[in-house]
């Protein structure tokens, strides 16, 4: 009974540590500006206002400059800054970074892993550590050689430079993931279906991918977060907001010091949505026991 | 349908690992050929080569008259069971059933009519909705047989089959794969370790060991003409009793210390040779004959049908199988005739019969 009570209050404090900035984060970007700033601050916003989501939304159509900003104090900001119209395409960037990055990660991850998880060949084991090393190497140790290839490709202030990085860093733990999970399917499967007239890659999308489902979910996912999370890279080789992504762009609201903290909150909650969605959507896919039964009795 | 040759088949795995030396097998249409061996022996990765599942590094595979080596698996006309059935666990057992043959184009109502006349040949039928894991050992061992069978293969390869299942299960399968196999009239390959499968089962058991066949034969040739030691320990229950000793100078008769036995056939010229005699678990009764053995009986194991016998004769200890109407104490002593027309004779060191090449 001791042990459930401690368990119950170190878990709650535990969710508390972990959400309670988030909630802060969600409460914040409805407040007004004169509500954040005040003291002492309120987790319930007495005045809940949509003013900074509109402020979003409304970026493009609304001309922001130093003359049209809105009526406030100076002293205590509250403004929204010239960049906001960008935050909506560098959204819109991040998806398409982070979706492109997800698919080609399942078309050359799954191959891979299946051949290295299955078939033997010289060099398997080699070749799985090799991959694994490098990303033990630091992203910020690879920025000067990517930047040249990337310059060299003429894909600077592109989307597509951050697609082929972000690659590099994603493809070898997603090979990892996997290939644990193919290793931990049974081998006779693979046999049967090969028996039964599957060539190699029909085995592949027939009897080993509907039951990765779990493992797929999670290179997904991983992939997907890192892609839109990732801000090193994205900082180096975008310029304009034509290329650039959610991250870069919330981090130079920061930079304006006039703007409004209820502003960028708003900003921060879009920024989780997606990633938040994503979990919500695959979380029930996350099946665990689905090989229970394949083997033995 | 098919007939199955090995010519001087060798694999080595890329670790240098060598499964299998050089093996030459000729396996007869419709023939039910059992290979028999402890495991490490190889007989998996002659089953594995047959199917395409594993590559051939040296010599040749033909089926028939065309060559194998580098058909891969899906183009061979063979199916195969497994030791863990190996069923698809997100598909139903119609679904597994109907795999192979969609896999291979079949119709849509030919596919429906073959799962069923299989599914009734396996009686599965009402479990065909089911998923594999809601299937109890023996039916999920039923399915993987339907899986097999459904698609009429040209071979039919089966990888210890029946070493999940419980006794009684086991016993009243190996019966349905003999049925199966006169009622389909195809080749079977079955691999297993299990001595008393390979006799019920075989037209002709194969017996390996490290890669080598030790000798290829029907039960009967197997059981009573071992062409070496380890044919004859691995059949046979209990084991067989092996006694070192010499030929006697006229070379007729095995001698051990005190015992001296007549050959049922002598062996010309080979006087005072170092023999091992080899004399199965129950080749021995209770009769007062000539060929007698005596000995101190060490143990007594009543087993219900019979009763096994630990018997020490000249410093070594013997095991018989007797009738249960044996009485029998221990450290009482006992003399048995030996049936020496079964027995075995190897050469000491080499293990060689003496007898059978």
């Amino acid at each position: 009974m001791k042990r459930r009570l401690f368990l119950f209050f170190a878990s709650a404090l535990f969710l508390i540590y972990v959400l309670a900035p988030v909630a802060w984060l969600v409460s914040s970007s409805f407040h007004g500006e004169a509500e954040i700033t005040s003291r002492p601050p309120h987790w319930i916003p007495h005045q809940p206002t949509l003013e900074n989501f509109a402020a979003i939304f409304q970026a493009r159509d609304r001309k922001v400059t130093y003359e049209t900003r809105r009526k406030g104090d100076p002293a205590t900001g509250g403004y929204i800054p010239s960049t906001a119209r960008d935050l909506i395409p560098s959204m819109w960037n991040s998806l398409v970074v982070a979706v492109s990055v997800v698919l080609l990660n399942l078309l050359v991850a799954v191959p891979a892993a299946y051949a290295m998880a299955k078939i033997r060949f010289i060099g398997r084991s080699t070749s799985i550590y090799f991959m694994l090393t490098t990303r033990v190497i630091p992203d910020i140790a690879l920025v000067v050689p990517f930047f040249l290839f990337i310059r060299t490709f003429g894909l600077l202030d592109h989307l597509g430079s951050l697609v082929i990085t972000y690659l590099a860093i994603t493809v070898p733990f997603s090979v990892f993931i996997l290939v644990s999970y193919f290793e931990s399917l049974p081998d006779e499967l693979d046999k049967a279906a090969r028996v039964d007239g599957c060539s190699r890659l029909q085995t592949l999308l027939r009897v080993y991918l509907p039951l990765a489902a779990p493992a797929l979910v999670a290179v997904v996912l991983f992939t997907f977060l890192t892609s839109w999370n990732e801000f090193l890279l994205a900082l180096m080789f975008t310029q304009t907001p034509k290329s650039q992504t959610m991250p870069i762009v919330v981090a130079s609201f920061a930079s304006d010091f006039t703007i409004s903290f209820a502003f960028i909150n708003a900003a921060g909650v879009l920024a989780v949505v997606p990633p938040v969605a994503m979990a919500v959507i695959f979380e029930r896919y996350i099946v665990s026991g689905l090989t229970a039964g394949a083997v033995k009795g | 349908m098919a007939q199955i040759r090995f010519q001087s088949v060798g694999k080595t795995y890329p670790n240098g690992f060598v499964a299998l030396g050089n093996l030459d097998l000729e396996i007869a249409d419709k023939e039910f050929v059992v290979l028999l061996g402890p495991s490490g022996c190889g007989k998996s990765t002659t089953l594995n080569l047959i199917a395409g599942l594993e590559d051939v590094t040296a010599g040749s595979l033909y089926f028939d008259s065309t060559l194998m080596n580098v058909v891969p698996a899906h183009k061979r006309d063979v199916a195969m069971v497994f030791q863990s059935y190996a069923l698809y666990p997100h598909k139903s057992v119609y679904e597994n059933i109907a795999f192979g043959l969609r896999m291979r184009g079949f119709g849509k109502e030919e596919i429906e009519r073959r799962v069923r006349e299989a599914a009734r040949t396996l009686d599965i039928e009402p479990l065909l909705e089911r998923r594999p894991h809601q299937l109890s050992g023996g039916q999920r061992q039923r399915v993987a047989l339907g899986r097999a069978l459904v698609r009429q293969p040209q071979a039919f390869l089966m990888d210890e089959p029946l070493s999940n299942l419980d006794a009684a299960l086991r016993i009243a399968m190996r019966a349905e794969i003999k049925k199966l196999h006169q009622t389909m009239r195809t080749t079977f390959v079955y691999v297993t370790h299990d001595q008393a499968e390979a006799l019920t089962l075989a037209d002709r058991i194969v017996v390996m060991k490290e890669g080598v066949i030790q000798q290829i034969g029907t039960p009967e040739e197997i059981y009573d003409r071992p062409r070496n030691t380890f044919v004859a320990s691995f059949l046979g229950n209990p084991p067989i009793n092996y006694l070192d000793g010499t030929l006697s100078a006229d070379g007729t008769r095995f001698v051990r210390g005190a015992l001296s036995l007549a050959l049922a056939r002598p062996l010309q010229g080979q006087a005072g040779r170092q023999v091992k005699l080899g004399i199965r678990a129950e080749d021995v009764d209770t009769r007062q004959m000539n060929q007698m053995l005596t000995g101190r009986v060490s143990s007594v194991l009543p087993v219900g049908s019979d009763t096994f016998l630990g018997v020490d004769v000249e410093g070594a200890t013997l095991f018989f199988r007797l009738g249960r109407e044996l009485r029998a104490h221990e450290g009482e002593n006992v003399s048995l005739s030996v049936n020496m027309s079964h027995a075995q004779l190897f050469d000491s060191s080499s293990g060689a019969s003496l007898l059978w090449q």
